[in-house]
Protein backbone atom coordinates (compact mmCIF):
# COMPACT_ATOMS: atom_id res chain seq x y z
CA UNK A 1 0.00 0.00 0.00
CA UNK A 2 2.59 2.66 1.20
CA UNK A 3 4.55 1.92 -1.80
CA UNK A 4 1.57 2.24 -4.20
CA UNK A 5 1.04 5.53 -2.43
CA UNK A 6 4.54 6.49 -2.78
CA UNK A 7 4.38 5.60 -6.98
CA UNK A 8 1.17 7.62 -7.02
CA UNK A 9 2.82 10.76 -4.95
CA UNK A 10 5.59 10.79 -7.95
CA UNK A 11 3.47 11.55 -10.49
CA UNK A 12 1.20 13.97 -8.71
CA UNK A 13 3.36 16.82 -10.23
CA UNK A 14 2.98 15.90 -14.04
CA UNK A 15 -1.01 15.68 -12.99
CA UNK A 16 -0.96 18.94 -11.88
CA UNK A 17 0.67 20.61 -14.82
CA UNK A 18 -1.78 18.67 -17.16
CA UNK A 19 -4.92 19.36 -15.63
CA UNK A 20 -3.56 23.17 -15.40
CA UNK A 21 -3.30 23.12 -18.96
CA UNK A 22 -6.00 20.98 -19.43
CA UNK A 23 -8.42 23.55 -18.06
CA UNK A 24 -6.38 27.12 -17.62
CA UNK A 25 -7.64 27.04 -14.17
CA UNK A 26 -5.44 26.55 -11.19
CA UNK A 27 -8.81 25.76 -8.78
CA UNK A 28 -10.59 23.28 -10.79
CA UNK A 29 -6.75 21.89 -12.18
CA UNK A 30 -6.16 20.57 -8.49
CA UNK A 31 -9.88 19.41 -7.80
CA UNK A 32 -9.41 17.31 -10.82
CA UNK A 33 -5.90 15.61 -9.84
CA UNK A 34 -7.47 15.33 -6.22
CA UNK A 35 -10.73 13.27 -7.58
CA UNK A 36 -8.28 11.75 -9.56
CA UNK A 37 -6.25 10.62 -6.52
CA UNK A 38 -9.12 9.41 -4.22
CA UNK A 39 -10.68 7.17 -6.96
CA UNK A 40 -7.50 5.61 -7.54
CA UNK A 41 -6.90 4.79 -4.22
CA UNK A 42 -10.48 3.70 -3.85
CA UNK A 43 -10.05 1.76 -6.77
CA UNK A 44 -6.84 0.30 -6.25
CA UNK A 45 -7.82 -2.95 -4.57
CA UNK A 46 -9.87 -3.91 -7.74
CA UNK A 47 -7.00 -2.45 -10.03
CA UNK A 48 -5.03 -5.88 -10.63
CA UNK A 49 -1.05 -3.82 -11.08
CA UNK A 50 -0.28 -5.22 -14.41
CA UNK A 51 0.42 -2.40 -15.98
CA UNK A 52 2.26 1.14 -15.37
CA UNK A 53 0.68 3.49 -13.03
CA UNK A 54 1.09 6.63 -15.25
CA UNK A 55 -1.25 6.15 -18.47
CA UNK A 56 -3.67 4.59 -15.46
CA UNK A 57 -3.80 7.80 -13.83
CA UNK A 58 -4.14 9.91 -16.48
CA UNK A 59 -7.35 7.95 -17.75
CA UNK A 60 -8.55 8.71 -14.65
CA UNK A 61 -7.83 12.31 -14.35
CA UNK A 62 -9.07 12.66 -18.22
CA UNK A 63 -12.21 10.26 -17.93
CA UNK A 64 -13.02 12.67 -14.42
CA UNK A 65 -12.25 16.13 -16.68
CA UNK A 66 -14.82 14.37 -19.38
CA UNK A 67 -17.87 14.18 -16.63
CA UNK A 68 -16.73 17.23 -15.34
CA UNK A 69 -17.27 19.36 -18.80
CA UNK A 70 -20.39 17.09 -18.69
CA UNK A 71 -21.76 18.22 -15.86
CA UNK A 72 -20.78 21.73 -16.50
CA UNK A 73 -22.30 21.60 -19.89
CA UNK A 74 -24.96 24.72 -19.87
CA UNK A 75 -23.41 26.29 -17.45
CA UNK A 76 -21.01 29.10 -18.44
CA UNK A 77 -17.34 27.64 -18.79
CA UNK A 78 -15.15 28.32 -15.71
CA UNK A 79 -12.91 31.63 -16.51
CA UNK A 80 -9.76 30.13 -17.89
CA UNK A 81 -8.22 33.29 -18.09
CA UNK A 82 -5.66 32.82 -14.79
CA UNK A 83 -3.02 32.79 -18.11
CA UNK A 84 -0.01 34.36 -17.42
CA UNK A 85 0.21 35.24 -13.10
CA UNK A 86 3.72 34.18 -13.34
CA UNK A 87 7.25 34.73 -14.78
CA UNK A 88 7.88 32.15 -17.51
CA UNK A 89 9.67 29.91 -15.59
CA UNK A 90 12.55 29.02 -18.92
CA UNK A 91 12.32 31.77 -21.21
CA UNK A 92 10.54 30.47 -24.06
CA UNK A 93 12.56 30.34 -27.43
CA UNK A 94 13.09 32.79 -30.20
CA UNK A 95 9.13 33.73 -31.88
CA UNK A 96 7.70 32.19 -28.98
CA UNK A 97 7.86 34.51 -26.01
CA UNK A 98 5.18 36.80 -27.38
CA UNK A 99 2.76 34.25 -27.99
CA UNK A 100 2.76 32.71 -24.61
CA UNK A 101 -0.47 34.22 -23.60
CA UNK A 102 -1.99 33.75 -27.66
CA UNK A 103 -1.04 30.18 -27.36
CA UNK A 104 -2.71 29.74 -23.70
CA UNK A 105 -6.13 31.52 -25.14
CA UNK A 106 -5.86 29.70 -28.33
CA UNK A 107 -5.21 26.05 -26.06
CA UNK A 108 -8.40 26.80 -24.33
CA UNK A 109 -10.23 27.50 -27.41
CA UNK A 110 -9.22 23.92 -28.79
CA UNK A 111 -11.85 20.91 -28.70
CA UNK A 112 -11.13 19.36 -25.28
CA UNK A 113 -10.40 15.56 -27.23
CA UNK A 114 -7.92 17.34 -29.19
CA UNK A 115 -6.76 19.39 -26.17
CA UNK A 116 -6.13 16.02 -24.64
CA UNK A 117 -4.31 14.00 -27.08
CA UNK A 118 -2.00 17.38 -27.90
CA UNK A 119 -0.96 17.73 -24.50
CA UNK A 120 -0.09 14.57 -23.43
CA UNK A 121 2.12 14.50 -26.51
CA UNK A 122 3.54 17.98 -26.10
CA UNK A 123 3.61 18.64 -22.36
CA UNK A 124 4.39 14.77 -20.86
CA UNK A 125 6.43 13.57 -23.85
CA UNK A 126 4.63 10.70 -23.83
CA UNK A 127 4.80 8.86 -27.05
CA UNK A 128 2.46 8.02 -29.33
CA UNK A 129 1.45 4.51 -28.09
CA UNK A 130 1.35 5.48 -25.05
CA UNK A 131 -1.16 7.99 -25.34
CA UNK A 132 -3.57 6.40 -27.28
CA UNK A 133 -3.73 4.21 -24.30
CA UNK A 134 -4.38 6.82 -22.02
CA UNK A 135 -7.35 7.65 -24.21
CA UNK A 136 -8.53 4.51 -25.18
CA UNK A 137 -7.54 5.62 -29.42
CA UNK A 138 -6.54 3.84 -31.97
CA UNK A 139 -3.01 5.41 -33.00
CA UNK A 140 -4.56 6.82 -36.10
CA UNK A 141 -6.88 8.79 -34.11
CA UNK A 142 -4.50 10.48 -31.77
CA UNK A 143 -2.28 11.37 -34.78
CA UNK A 144 -4.85 12.83 -36.29
CA UNK A 145 -6.08 14.65 -33.24
CA UNK A 146 -2.93 15.82 -32.85
CA UNK A 147 -2.16 17.35 -36.33
CA UNK A 148 -5.50 18.97 -36.32
CA UNK A 149 -4.19 20.62 -32.77
CA UNK A 150 -1.15 21.59 -33.86
CA UNK A 151 -2.63 22.94 -37.04
CA UNK A 152 -5.95 25.09 -35.47
CA UNK A 153 -3.62 26.09 -32.87
CA UNK A 154 -1.22 28.25 -35.33
CA UNK A 155 -4.19 29.68 -37.31
CA UNK A 156 -5.53 30.72 -33.76
CA UNK A 157 -1.72 31.67 -32.61
CA UNK A 158 -1.43 33.19 -36.37
CA UNK A 159 -4.05 35.77 -36.16
CA UNK A 160 -5.33 33.93 -39.26
CA UNK A 161 -8.57 32.90 -37.38
CA UNK A 162 -10.61 32.07 -40.27
CA UNK A 163 -8.42 29.40 -41.49
CA UNK A 164 -9.77 27.24 -38.47
CA UNK A 165 -12.72 27.07 -40.19
CA UNK A 166 -11.07 25.53 -42.68
CA UNK A 167 -9.00 22.78 -40.89
CA UNK A 168 -10.74 19.58 -40.88
CA UNK B 1 8.64 6.98 -47.35
CA UNK B 2 11.58 7.44 -49.33
CA UNK B 3 9.40 9.09 -52.15
CA UNK B 4 9.34 12.44 -51.16
CA UNK B 5 5.77 13.05 -52.01
CA UNK B 6 4.39 10.27 -49.87
CA UNK B 7 5.49 12.86 -46.99
CA UNK B 8 2.39 13.31 -45.26
CA UNK B 9 1.27 16.09 -42.39
CA UNK B 10 1.29 12.65 -40.16
CA UNK B 11 4.79 12.41 -40.71
CA UNK B 12 5.78 15.41 -40.19
CA UNK B 13 3.90 15.27 -36.95
CA UNK B 14 5.71 11.86 -36.02
CA UNK B 15 8.88 13.65 -36.95
CA UNK B 16 8.65 16.49 -34.30
CA UNK B 17 7.50 14.21 -32.02
CA UNK B 18 10.07 12.00 -32.42
CA UNK B 19 8.07 8.97 -33.33
CA UNK B 20 10.22 8.11 -36.34
CA UNK B 21 13.12 5.67 -37.34
CA UNK B 22 16.43 7.00 -38.69
CA UNK B 23 15.30 5.99 -41.99
CA UNK B 24 12.14 7.86 -42.12
CA UNK B 25 13.69 10.59 -40.29
CA UNK B 26 16.23 11.38 -42.74
CA UNK B 27 13.35 11.23 -45.82
CA UNK B 28 11.37 13.75 -44.11
CA UNK B 29 14.86 15.95 -42.89
CA UNK B 30 15.31 15.80 -47.42
CA UNK B 31 11.72 16.64 -47.65
CA UNK B 32 12.18 20.02 -45.59
CA UNK B 33 15.14 20.85 -47.53
CA UNK B 34 13.03 21.23 -50.32
CA UNK B 35 9.43 22.82 -48.81
CA UNK B 36 9.65 25.81 -46.94
CA UNK B 37 6.25 26.19 -46.34
CA UNK B 38 6.16 22.81 -44.76
CA UNK B 39 10.02 23.46 -42.73
CA UNK B 40 7.83 26.49 -41.48
CA UNK B 41 5.39 24.24 -40.33
CA UNK B 42 7.11 22.50 -38.37
CA UNK B 43 9.12 24.92 -37.10
CA UNK B 44 5.94 26.57 -35.56
CA UNK B 45 4.50 23.44 -34.04
CA UNK B 46 7.77 23.37 -32.03
CA UNK B 47 7.51 26.87 -31.07
CA UNK B 48 4.02 25.63 -29.77
CA UNK B 49 5.50 22.99 -27.93
CA UNK B 50 8.20 24.99 -26.48
CA UNK B 51 5.19 27.79 -25.41
CA UNK B 52 3.06 24.86 -23.27
CA UNK B 53 6.27 24.20 -21.92
CA UNK B 54 7.10 27.13 -20.67
CA UNK B 55 3.39 27.93 -19.77
CA UNK B 56 3.15 24.98 -17.77
CA UNK B 57 6.09 23.46 -17.03
CA UNK B 58 6.66 25.33 -13.98
CA UNK B 59 3.38 23.69 -12.64
CA UNK B 60 5.49 20.15 -12.02
CA UNK B 61 8.45 22.37 -10.11
CA UNK B 62 6.42 23.36 -7.53
CA UNK B 63 5.63 21.71 -4.32
CA UNK B 64 1.64 20.21 -4.47
CA UNK B 65 -0.85 21.24 -2.01
CA UNK B 66 -1.36 19.28 1.80
CA UNK B 67 -4.41 18.28 -0.02
CA UNK B 68 -3.04 16.25 -2.69
CA UNK B 69 -0.94 14.10 -1.01
CA UNK B 70 -1.92 10.80 -1.79
CA UNK B 71 -1.24 9.54 1.98
CA UNK B 72 -3.53 11.97 3.50
CA UNK B 73 -6.40 11.15 1.24
CA UNK B 74 -5.55 7.35 2.19
CA UNK B 75 -5.98 7.99 5.31
CA UNK B 76 -8.93 10.25 5.56
CA UNK B 77 -10.52 6.96 3.11
CA UNK B 78 -9.57 4.75 6.11
CA UNK B 79 -11.38 6.31 8.43
CA UNK B 80 -14.46 7.07 6.04
CA UNK B 81 -14.70 3.26 5.71
CA UNK B 82 -14.18 2.01 9.35
CA UNK B 83 -17.22 4.45 10.23
CA UNK B 84 -19.12 3.50 7.70
CA UNK B 85 -18.12 -0.44 8.90
CA UNK B 86 -18.88 0.49 12.47
CA UNK B 87 -22.47 1.31 11.72
CA UNK B 88 -22.88 -1.62 9.08
CA UNK B 89 -21.60 -3.72 11.99
CA UNK B 90 -23.92 -2.13 14.39
CA UNK B 91 -27.31 -2.61 12.12
CA UNK B 92 -26.29 -6.22 11.89
CA UNK B 93 -26.61 -6.75 15.13
CA UNK B 94 -30.01 -5.16 14.95
CA UNK B 95 -30.72 -7.29 12.34
CA UNK B 96 -29.78 -10.64 14.45
CA UNK B 97 -31.74 -9.49 16.81
CA UNK B 98 -35.42 -8.04 15.48
CA UNK B 99 -35.02 -10.90 12.14
CA UNK B 100 -36.08 -9.64 9.10
CA UNK B 101 -38.98 -7.05 8.04
CA UNK B 102 -38.52 -3.22 7.95
CA UNK B 103 -35.22 -1.39 7.31
CA UNK B 104 -32.53 -2.83 8.57
CA UNK B 105 -30.83 -0.34 11.46
CA UNK B 106 -33.48 1.70 11.30
CA UNK B 107 -32.05 5.24 12.87
CA UNK B 108 -28.86 3.59 12.26
CA UNK B 109 -28.03 3.89 8.46
CA UNK B 110 -30.73 5.02 7.43
CA UNK B 111 -31.27 6.19 3.93
CA UNK B 112 -31.10 9.25 2.94
CA UNK B 113 -33.88 10.18 0.77
CA UNK B 114 -32.16 10.13 -2.87
CA UNK B 115 -31.45 6.56 -1.96
CA UNK B 116 -35.18 6.07 -0.57
CA UNK B 117 -36.45 6.92 -3.60
CA UNK B 118 -34.29 4.82 -5.86
CA UNK B 119 -35.01 1.45 -3.76
CA UNK B 120 -38.48 2.59 -4.03
CA UNK B 121 -38.07 2.93 -8.04
CA UNK B 122 -35.97 -0.33 -8.36
CA UNK B 123 -38.91 -2.22 -6.48
CA UNK B 124 -41.48 -1.10 -8.60
CA UNK B 125 -39.72 -2.40 -11.46
CA UNK B 126 -38.67 -5.13 -10.35
CA UNK B 127 -42.26 -6.09 -9.41
CA UNK B 128 -43.59 -4.84 -12.71
CA UNK B 129 -41.34 -6.76 -15.29
CA UNK B 130 -40.51 -10.29 -13.57
CA UNK B 131 -43.59 -11.37 -14.33
CA UNK B 132 -43.97 -10.67 -17.37
CA UNK B 133 -43.91 -13.85 -19.72
CA UNK B 134 -43.45 -12.40 -22.96
CA UNK B 135 -41.74 -9.21 -22.88
CA UNK B 136 -39.61 -9.22 -19.47
CA UNK B 137 -36.91 -7.25 -21.62
CA UNK B 138 -36.28 -4.73 -24.59
CA UNK B 139 -32.74 -6.04 -25.44
CA UNK B 140 -31.93 -9.57 -25.07
CA UNK B 141 -29.42 -10.58 -23.06
CA UNK B 142 -27.94 -12.94 -26.35
CA UNK B 143 -26.83 -9.10 -27.78
CA UNK B 144 -25.18 -8.04 -24.90
CA UNK B 145 -22.43 -5.60 -26.58
CA UNK B 146 -25.62 -4.06 -28.44
CA UNK B 147 -27.40 -3.55 -24.78
CA UNK B 148 -24.39 -2.21 -22.91
CA UNK B 149 -23.68 0.46 -25.52
CA UNK B 150 -27.57 1.51 -25.69
CA UNK B 151 -27.63 1.68 -22.04
CA UNK B 152 -24.36 3.07 -21.76
CA UNK B 153 -25.30 6.43 -24.25
CA UNK B 154 -28.72 7.03 -22.51
CA UNK B 155 -26.86 6.85 -18.72
CA UNK B 156 -24.56 8.98 -20.36
CA UNK B 157 -22.15 6.50 -18.28
CA UNK B 158 -19.67 3.67 -19.16
CA UNK B 159 -21.99 0.40 -17.69
CA UNK B 160 -20.40 -2.79 -17.71
CA UNK B 161 -23.20 -5.37 -18.30
CA UNK B 162 -22.27 -7.54 -14.94
CA UNK B 163 -21.69 -11.41 -15.64
CA UNK B 164 -23.33 -12.64 -12.71
CA UNK B 165 -22.45 -16.89 -14.37
CA UNK B 166 -20.44 -17.21 -11.01
CA UNK B 167 -23.55 -17.22 -8.89
CA UNK B 168 -25.35 -19.46 -10.85
CA UNK B 169 -27.59 -16.47 -12.67
CA UNK B 170 -27.87 -14.99 -16.43
CA UNK B 171 -28.58 -12.05 -18.14
CA UNK B 172 -31.69 -11.99 -19.51
CA UNK B 173 -31.69 -8.52 -21.08
CA UNK B 174 -32.23 -5.43 -20.32
CA UNK B 175 -34.47 -1.83 -20.79
CA UNK B 176 -34.44 1.43 -20.45
CA UNK B 177 -37.05 3.41 -17.95
CA UNK B 178 -37.70 6.74 -16.81
CA UNK B 179 -36.60 7.67 -12.95
CA UNK B 180 -36.80 10.39 -11.01
CA UNK B 181 -33.91 12.23 -11.69
CA UNK B 182 -32.45 10.57 -15.26
CA UNK B 183 -32.76 7.49 -17.31
CA UNK B 184 -32.63 4.20 -15.42
CA UNK B 185 -30.86 0.97 -16.90
CA UNK B 186 -32.78 -2.19 -15.37
CA UNK B 187 -30.78 -5.42 -16.07
CA UNK B 188 -32.48 -8.94 -15.37
CA UNK B 189 -30.86 -12.26 -14.67
CA UNK B 190 -32.50 -15.75 -14.17
CA UNK B 191 -30.61 -18.71 -12.44
CA UNK B 192 -31.96 -22.31 -13.14
CA UNK B 193 -34.77 -22.26 -10.86
CA UNK B 194 -36.01 -19.14 -12.54
CA UNK B 195 -35.81 -16.89 -10.15
CA UNK B 196 -35.10 -13.52 -11.40
CA UNK B 197 -33.22 -10.71 -9.22
CA UNK B 198 -33.02 -7.39 -11.29
CA UNK B 199 -30.39 -5.00 -11.17
CA UNK B 200 -31.28 -0.85 -11.32
CA UNK B 201 -28.97 1.25 -12.24
CA UNK B 202 -28.80 5.30 -12.38
CA UNK B 203 -26.48 7.47 -12.70
CA UNK B 204 -25.27 9.45 -9.95
CA UNK B 205 -23.14 12.06 -9.10
CA UNK B 206 -23.47 11.81 -5.45
CA UNK B 207 -20.70 9.95 -2.85
CA UNK B 208 -20.00 6.28 -2.69
CA UNK B 209 -21.91 4.75 0.05
CA UNK B 210 -21.51 1.66 1.77
CA UNK B 211 -23.74 -1.51 0.53
CA UNK B 212 -27.23 -1.76 1.97
CA UNK B 213 -29.41 -4.48 2.74
CA UNK B 214 -33.46 -3.70 3.54
CA UNK B 215 -36.09 -5.77 2.96
CA UNK B 216 -40.18 -5.46 2.85
CA UNK B 217 -43.27 -7.40 1.65
CA UNK B 218 -40.91 -10.04 0.72
CA UNK B 219 -39.13 -8.68 -1.63
CA UNK B 220 -34.67 -7.95 -0.69
CA UNK B 221 -32.64 -4.92 -1.96
CA UNK B 222 -29.40 -4.40 -1.85
CA UNK B 223 -28.61 -0.99 -2.36
CA UNK B 224 -25.15 1.06 -3.26
CA UNK B 225 -23.50 3.97 -5.05
CA UNK B 226 -19.92 3.52 -6.40
CA UNK B 227 -18.27 6.01 -8.84
CA UNK B 228 -21.28 7.58 -10.68
CA UNK B 229 -23.76 5.31 -10.61
CA UNK B 230 -26.52 4.85 -8.04
CA UNK B 231 -27.58 1.03 -8.22
CA UNK B 232 -30.01 -1.75 -6.28
CA UNK B 233 -30.33 -5.05 -6.61
CA UNK B 234 -33.77 -6.59 -6.37
CA UNK B 235 -34.63 -10.08 -5.76
CA UNK B 236 -36.95 -12.52 -3.64
CA UNK B 237 -33.72 -14.57 -2.45
CA UNK B 238 -32.35 -15.33 0.90
CA UNK B 239 -29.99 -12.35 1.79
CA UNK B 240 -26.76 -14.56 1.25
CA UNK B 241 -27.26 -15.19 -2.20
CA UNK B 242 -28.57 -11.22 -2.86
CA UNK B 243 -25.66 -10.04 -1.23
CA UNK B 244 -23.42 -12.08 -3.49
CA UNK B 245 -25.02 -11.27 -6.45
CA UNK B 246 -24.61 -7.77 -5.45
CA UNK B 247 -20.85 -7.99 -4.69
CA UNK B 248 -19.90 -9.60 -8.00
CA UNK B 249 -22.42 -6.63 -9.61
CA UNK B 250 -20.42 -4.06 -7.79
CA UNK B 251 -17.25 -5.65 -9.07
CA UNK B 252 -18.11 -5.34 -12.78
CA UNK B 253 -19.80 -1.89 -12.96
CA UNK B 254 -16.38 -1.00 -11.09
CA UNK B 255 -14.44 -1.46 -14.15
CA UNK B 256 -15.59 0.93 -16.31
CA UNK B 257 -13.92 3.62 -16.31
CA UNK B 258 -16.44 5.84 -15.28
CA UNK B 259 -15.90 8.89 -12.96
Amino acid sequence: MSGFLDDIEALVPALRRYARALTGNADWADDLVQDCLERAIAKQSLWRPIGPLRPWLFRIMINIHRNDRRRRRGAPEPEALDLLPFEPASPAPQGARLALAETAAALDRLPAEQRQALLLVALEGMSYAEAAGVLDIPMGTLMSRIGRAREALRALVDGTGPRLRSVK
Amino acid sequence: MSDRHTITEADLNAYLDGELQPAERAAVEAYLADHPADRERVAAWRDQSAALRALYGHVAEEAPPARLSPRRLAAERRRRMRRAVTAAAAALVLVAAGGAGGWIGRGLVMPDAVETTLIGEAEAAHALYTPEVLHPVEVNGQDGAHLSKWLSRRLDRTLVIPDLSSEGFSLVGGRLLPAAASAAALLMYENRDGARVTLYVVPNAGKETAMRFSARDGLAAVSWQAETLGCVLVGNLPRETLLNLAKASYGSLDKAPNI
